[in-house]
């Protein structure tokens, strides 16, 4: 089953249900393990990565604490068109005939003209679509409504209706211009639209999990409306490029108005329902694979992953130092030595040609602007290390200890190249039995058949399955999507300066009236970070998840996205996210867990200070800025893997010190992603990086795949090749373009291939333009040339 | 159709025969309402309501055609019955405020277009349950078009219902499949309808409230 996965499920019907306290994210258990590895006992972060959070974090994330008040307005449209037509009685109250003509009584009323009357109409569908909160005693009772409420809702077809009334807002120019005149937007500007999309987003994420206490006929308009969302049934396009397309529109200037981050959550979670989340991948790569006739894979990365420990966090560069401090002051006998040493100590450690440059960056850089803003990036010969000693291959990295998380991999480029340098054929059969061949690899191949062969190669049988129609969707808008996504989550990063910004996307979280107490200001801080830290979230996983989706349906469609991702500077703005302290990110309290949707509607607030807002909660960490963390080290790798020229420029922007400042999160999948990144570079960073790095390469080592034959430990081939990378790039592209053309442009055909017609009526039908000295004398013409020939029809005509 | 024995048999129609069956009985009175709307035995219940609704579709071509004499871009040049109610037409990409005669057009040229359309009913004999779902729209937006002619022009209304109880028999038909909620029928049918009730006695086919 597809959908997110939930901790601590409280879906009805669940026995896992656990009682559920406002200021608890989860159940932390404190696991004192002794790391042998290391010095810091510290225990693993108790995360568990998957499609979203707990179905309430996921809830309250779609507002901002500044629309708290809406709620209650929202309850009251619903309340007081409800009285009149049904006194004295209570939603719960009611059955479910008079549920669903109340549901199609309030969705006649959203074909009205009147802007105010159809903003209460959908005010009161909200509040349904909120579980009817004022009748709820729990937070497993308003699970309950919204529940049986947004089926209801998608039954009676309101969520047609919201699509066209979204569309009338996007193509509403007059909203559009006066809101672009305007100097200061605020959350008053996108009344209208931010509840339509709050509807929309709580019926996909509502239907979008999975149930199994589900009755059968939610089951089947479960499956329908999957299938209807990921097809261009709704609106000509799949709505998922309707809400590429607001976004696109609103970088662009001409919408600033539009609620930025509720139209990415509403894109994360379409997409996640109509493609499928990561178990759903996993599932159909293992199916891709048995049709192509691949072997199965080696293992379930998945639980791979899950069952893995973190390593205790390479030693802190001001650790090093004051270890070696502590040590030399000890020894500082011999006058020479001390100069030496006071030589070492004092050296500027942010300057780039020292070759201890990588350790020396404390973590006191917060301020530090890094090098990636003030130079241009050019390729550090000094820190590339001198000529290479030949190393032969070592036999005992043949025998893998037991232990190891991942079995080795080959490819059979390298087992070629390998053969290239060396006759050792005994471990020729070692790697064949490693040898693992990609779906990418299939399909590239086919492609190229393809090419060869335009016209005997016969149809390619497309499966329009919904990654298929959403590709041709944003195939043609692809590279504004993606230059959009990324110039928002670049507003959105923790690191980014607001006045370099030309698109605001805190238009959706400011109040009409900027606040005038100490209080009030602290709200709207913790509110205007956290409406951030969800931007980046929601960004992070739709394009993880689109990567991941294009790659396995098929390798040119993924490389064609990545290629713009690349293009737009994707890979510097990541280093860039990851130059910050990382752990103060992850650790960020920037909730105020008694605002939060349902909690706040089932309590009375209680009145806020300045003690409780920094309090926050005791939540171990910020589950969702360690789910973004993640999301973008894995773009990263995607993005980078196999692609020399890329690898290069995780090189040359110095990726190696940001990294590992990563390392500190006591969190084993994200420490995997990190270690793959520095293990694609290690070779470039030169010896004595990798001397005063050993617990590093020791981690990778132990939790990274080893690729036979690959020499990522010892620098050999170091010849970087600068002029390549653009070759690379060029030819990549190339060939994209002609996987796109073949497959998409079918007006633009090489017409020497279109077959030609020879249908009488066909071709005697069509239009002929007679010049006009034929038309004067068409007569002569016809007496030279039809009369006076003789003509067999007989013989025409067969 | 052949029986077999003790087992239920699903009727499958040619495509066609139930609209016949439909027209047929109209054909021989359009005022027996109850006879029009009882399905045949083993009918399929989600072709009846879609042979049904293309049916009703092509009469009120029959009302747009007269309307239009009366009804005029200038005259009427909102989609209203009463004041509070004044709609959207829904049948282009974004809804538009279109005047009455305008919506009238689109909309049923949009509702024939939906229902004679691949995607959403591919076949005449078999209807797909998500697309039974869509006829609930397209009765809510037809429906306004016998509002306005009511409330607006109220003569040509009058005389087509007496020829054809078109309007009457739409209101049977939303109420019997739950297809429209009762507080947006606002031409008034129903007080008449429940007198009759009230004199003939409880009707033992539909099963449904009508209170």
């Amino acid at each position: 089953m597809c959908g997110g996965k939930m901790e601590g499920n409280g879906a009805p019907g669940n026995n896992k249900q656990k009682p559920i306290l406002p200021k608890n994210r989860g159940e932390f258990i404190r696991n004192q393990r002794k790391d042998s590895e290391g010095f810091s006992e510290a225990p693993d972060l108790e995360f568990e990565y998957a499609d979203s959070d707990k179905w309430a974090a996921e809830l309250s994330e779609l507002y901002s604490y500044t629309e708290g008040p809406e709620f209650q307005l929202n309850r009251k449209c619903f309340e007081e068109d409800f009285q009149t037509h049904v006194e004295g009685k209570r939603w719960v109250e009611l059955d479910a005939v008079q549920h669903r003509a109340h549901a199609m009584r309030l969705l006649d009323g959203l074909d009205v003209t009147g802007r105010e009357k159809r903003l209460k109409v959908a005010r009161a569908i909200l509040y349904m679509a909120q579980g009817t909160f004022s009748d709820c005693g729990s937070e497993a009772e308003v699970q309950h409504w919204i529940r049986y409420n947004v089926f209801l809702l998608l039954d009676v077809g309101t969520f047609t209706a919201l699509v066209e009334l979204l569309n009338m807002e996007i193509e509403n120019s007059a909203a559009c211009s006066s809101a672009v005149r305007k100097p200061a937007i605020s959350l008053a500007d996108s009344t209208d639209l931010r509840v339509l999309l709050n509807i929309m987003y709580l019926m996909v994420e509502t239907i979008q999990q999975d149930d199994p206490a589900d009755p059968p006929e939610w089951r089947a308009s479960r499956e329908t409306f999957k299938t209807e969302l990921g097809s261009p049934l709704y609106n000509s396009e799949p709505v998922s490029v309707m809400l590429f397309a607001m976004v696109t529109k609103f970088c662009s200037g001409h919408a600033p108005h539009f609620p930025m981050k509720k139209v990415l959550l509403l894109l994360w979670k379409t997409i996640l329902f109509t493609l499928g989340g990561f178990e759903q991948l996993q599932r159909l790569k293992v199916c891709k694979r048995v049709e192509l006739g691949l072997p199965r894979l080696p293992e379930d990365s998945i639980s791979v992953i899950r069952s893995m420990r973190a390593a205790s966090p390479p030693a802190s560069a001001s650790d090093l130092i004051e270890q070696q401090q502590r040590r030399t002051r000890r020894e500082h006998k011999a006058l020479i030595k001390q100069e030496n040493l006071d030589a070492f100590n004092e050296k500027d450690p942010y300057k780039a040609d020292d070759a201890r440059d990588d350790d020396d960056e404390g973590d006191d850089n917060d301020n530090n602007e890094s090098a990636l803003e003030a130079e241009p990036f050019p390729l550090e010969r000094d820190e590339v290390m001198p000529p290479p000693i030949p190393h032969p291959p070592q036999t005992d990295r043949v025998s893998f200890p037991k232990g190891l998380p991942w079995a080795p991999k080959v490819r059979e480029k390298d087992i070629e190249n390998f053969l290239e340098c060396s006759r050792i054929t005994s471990f020729i059969c070692l790697l064949t039995s490693h040898k693992y061949i990609s779906i990418a690899e299939i399909q590239i191949a086919k492609e190229e058949e393809f090419q060869k062969t335009p016209l005997s190669g016969g149809e390619e049988e497309l499966e329009l399955c919904a990654t298929e129609l959403l590709y041709q969707g944003i195939l043609p808008s692809l590279p504004q999507y993606m230059i959009a996504l990324l110039k928002i989550l670049l507003a959105a990063a923790p690191t980014s300066k607001a006045k370099t910004d030309s698109i605001n996307i805190l238009a959706d979280v400011l109040p009409e009236e900027m606040p005038t107490t100490v209080l009030q200001s602290m709200k709207l801080g913790v509110d205007v970070n956290r409406h951030k830290e969800i931007i980046v979230k929601a960004i992070s996983a739709i394009l993880l998840l689109l990567l991941k989706h294009f790659k396995l349906n098929h390798i040119y469609q993924f490389e064609y996205m990545a290629q713009h991702l690349v293009f737009a500077n994707c890979i510097p703005l990541i280093l860039k996210f990851f130059n910050q302290n990382i752990m103060s990110y992850i650790t960020a309290k920037n909730s105020i867990s008694v605002l939060d949707f349902p909690y706040c509607v089932l309590h009375d607030l209680p009145e806020l200070t300045a003690e409780s807002l920094e309090a926050g909660d005791n939540t171990q960490f910020c589950w969702r800025n360690l789910f973004s963390c993640i999301n973008l080290l894995r773009i990263l790798n995607k993005l980078t893997k196999w692609k020399h020229s890329r690898t290069m420029m995780l090189v040359v922007f110095k990726s190696a010190p940001i990294l590992k400042r990563a390392l500190k999160v006591k969190q084993a999948m994200m420490q995997l992603y990190v270690l793959k990144l520095l293990k694609v570079q290690t070779k470039y960073l030169g010896r004595q990086w990798r001397k005063s790095n050993m617990k590093t390469m020791s981690a990778i080592y132990q939790k990274v795949r080893h690729r036979l034959n690959d020499d990522w430990a010892y620098g050999n081939d170091l010849d970087a090749r600068p002029w390549d990378f653009q070759a690379e790039e060029c030819s990549l592209r190339a060939s994209i373009e002609r996987f796109n053309s073949r497959r998409y442009d079918k007006a633009v055909g090489n017409p020497e291939f279109s077959p030609v017609d020879n249908c009488l009526q066909s071709v005697l039908g069509q239009k002929v333009e007679l010049p006009d000295d034929f038309q004067m004398n068409y007569d002569l013409w016809l007496e030279r040339e039809v009369f006076s020939k003789p003509i067999c029809w007989e013989e025409l005509l067969q | 159709m052949v029986m077999a024995e003790g087992a239920t048999v699903v009727r499958r129609n040619r495509p066609g025969t139930t609209a016949k069956y439909i027209q047929q009985n109209i054909r021989s009175d359009c005022s027996n309402i109850e006879k029009i709307m009882e399905p045949p035995e083993g009918q399929d219940e989600g072709v009846w309501k879609y042979e049904h609704l293309r049916q009703f579709c092509l009469e009120l071509n029959g009302l747009a055609v007269k309307l239009q004499t009366e009804c005029h871009p200038d005259t009427c040049t909102q989609m209203t019955a009463t004041e509070q109610w004044i709609f959207l037409c829904a049948a282009h990409k974004t809804p538009k405020e279109c005047p009455a005669i305008d919506y009238t057009r689109h909309t049923l040229d949009g509702a024939a277009c939906l229902l004679n359309s691949n995607k959403y009913f591919p076949s005449r004999v078999s209807i797909k349950e998500s697309s039974v779902a869509k006829l609930g729209s397209v009765c809510r937006r037809i429906y306004r078009i016998f509002s306005h002619a009511y409330f607006h022009h109220r003569q040509i209304f009058d005389t087509y219902e007496n020829e054809t109880f078109l309007c009457h028999r739409f209101t049977r038909f939303v109420m019997k499949y739950n297809l429209m909620s009762k507080d947006n029928l606002i031409v008034p049918i129903l007080e008449e309808e429940e007198e009759e009730e009230e004199e003939g006695g409880q009707n033992p086919s539909t099963g449904e409230s009508e209170a």
